[in-house]
């Protein structure tokens, strides 16, 4: 019980920093002098200590949004497959319950672009959901796929069968399930192919668009949930699709499963400092690639078994 | 680990189809190739047979680095069109594919009956070999049919080294020799192309 309460706060302590980390990363890789690992934890306090101003024009929504947008999220934290050997997880969650979850703090986003009532927030809400009603199908997709290689629904229960038992005959499929994972991590966390999260441009912006109104408080709650969220889908990641390391001992595997969720993080700034945005229209391509890949997945399971 | 490579084979074989620059699909064809040739020498290691390590370094040098820097140098030279775009919009590609997958998988179901070791890669290679059938279909221009005709090759390459536990060494070589002619009535076709123009 306390190894499961011990990393789902590292979880929520390492979020601010693995955002932070991809920034300070692409920056080296650009040239430019980096910012420092710690950045995100400093925005946070600076943002808790300006003052909170809320637009006339908005109802009482944009004050309940923000704590909407991030308790489904700490609530999904709960969930994850176990970092240590032995500890506590709750083994029956599926890919729905998850899925759900993440969309339901969507939506209150979507809800709270919406509700200051100026064309920005309007256009980012619409284009999140373009692209979160195309990333849900492949997310349930890829997780159920997994779910089934690992023989049990539950995600927490997966993560644990996949780390004592690792599908080698399973291996064809489980790659084609990891490549559209990766692809919904990017797209879910708005990373560069799919959205800019450092422009406030307005033809590229998606999720800045939405919050462009928030200040103080409100922001700094807003921004911890996109961190959060990138730490859920790089833990999932990594424990259902590099199942390593959990059978050492407990500091051990802490310490390995930390290095995966920074290669994570390296293999997504590589991404992002190698790639252009795609336009706005081009994102179904995208995102159509990893709908295939997830129902192939699934299909070359149950026909072939490989 | 052989399952691995034949998943990234197939990967790659998809992710081209998706593709709409014509660097991007040499590159992508590339890569198939690299996987096939480190099929190759996995499965030459594991049946012992000198003959299929020989083919599968052949393949890694002609069909991952020769044919796409000779394509590339070709398409440079004749100032081909870099932007193809496949004529089956992505809408319905997103259905075709797999609905071509489960065709063949279930297509395949016969004889992979008859194939003791491996039955997965007969399917597999089969549908290879359609969707590279959908990527010279899809595609207006010479140079993605090329490479539509040479991913076709790879597939049947595939289907060569996986069900028949190594082909003779004379008839591997002889496809190579097959690929090279294919290569210079490509590069006539070009220069019609270019004369058409």
């Amino acid at each position: 019980m306390i190894a499961y309460l011990a990393t789902i706060v590292l979880l929520f302590l390492l979020a601010p920093i693995l955002l932070s980390f991809i920034k300070a990363l692409k920056m080296v890789l650009l040239f430019k002098k980096p910012v420092s690992v710690f950045q995100g934890y400093r925005n946070f306090s600076k943002l808790m200590h300006k003052e909170t101003i809320i637009s006339r024009e908005t109802s009482s929504i944009t004050r309940y949004a923000p704590f909407l947008v991030l308790s489904p999220l700490l609530v999904v934290m709960f969930f994850l497959p176990p970092v240590v050997h032995g500890a506590y997880y709750v083994s029956f969650v599926d890919a729905f319950t998850i899925t759900g979850l993440i969309s339901l703090s969507t939506f209150f986003l979507m809800l709270l672009g919406l509700d200051s009532a100026s064309a920005f927030g309007g256009m980012g809400s619409s284009r999140e959901a373009f692209i979160s009603a195309l990333v849900e199908p492949a997310m349930v997709l890829t997780v159920f796929s997994v779910s089934m290689m690992a023989g049990d629904l539950g995600v927490g229960q997966a993560g644990v069968n996949l780390a004592e038992h690792f599908p080698q005959e399973h291996m064809a499929s489980f790659l084609f399930a990891g490549i559209s994972f990766f692809i919904l991590l990017i797209a879910e966390n708005g990373r560069i192919p799919i959205d800019n999260p450092e422009t406030h441009l307005e033809l590229t912006m998606v999720h800045e668009a939405m919050i462009l109104d928030l200040t103080g408080v409100y922001l700094a709650l807003i921004e911890t949930a996109s961190s959060v969220k990138f730490v859920i889908f790089a833990s999932l990641f990594v424990s259902l699709f590099i199942p390593l390391g959990l059978e050492y001992s407990t500091p051990i595997a802490i310490l390995v499963f930390v290095a995966k969720l920074f290669a994570v993080a390296v293999a997504v700034a590589l991404l992002e400092v190698n790639t252009a945005k795609l336009r706005l229209f081009k994102v179904p391509n995208l995102l159509g690639i990893s709908i295939v890949f997830a129902f192939l997945s699934l299909i070359t399971f149950y026909v072939l078994g490989a | 680990m052989i399952d691995f490579l034949i998943g990234l084979f197939l990967a790659t074989l998809i992710t081209a189809l998706f593709t709409t620059r014509l660097y991007r699909l040499l590159w992508w064809y590339s890569l198939n190739s690299l996987m096939l040739g480190f099929l190759a020498l996995f499965i030459g290691r594991e049946l012992d047979d000198k003959a299929m390590l020989i083919t599968g370094i052949a393949t890694i040098i002609i069909k991952a680095i020769g044919i796409p820097f000779v394509l590339k140098n070709l398409s440079q030279k004749f100032h081909f069109v870099r932007q193809v775009i496949p004529r089956i919009k992505v809408q319905y590609a997103i259905m075709l594919i797999p609905a071509i997958l489960v065709f063949t998988f279930y297509l395949s179901e016969p004889i992979t009956h008859m194939i003791k070791s491996n039955s997965n890669y007969v399917a597999i290679s089969i549908s290879s070999l359609f969707l590279s059938l959908l990527l010279m279909i899809e595609h207006k221009n010479v140079a993605p049919k090329i490479i539509g005709f040479l991913s076709m090759e790879n597939a049947l390459f595939l289907l060569g080294i996986t069900a028949t536990e190594g082909m003779p060494m004379l008839v591997e070589l002889g496809i190579f020799f097959d690929l090279l002619m294919a290569i210079v009535v490509i590069n006539l076709l070009f220069h019609k192309e270019e004369m058409k123009v």
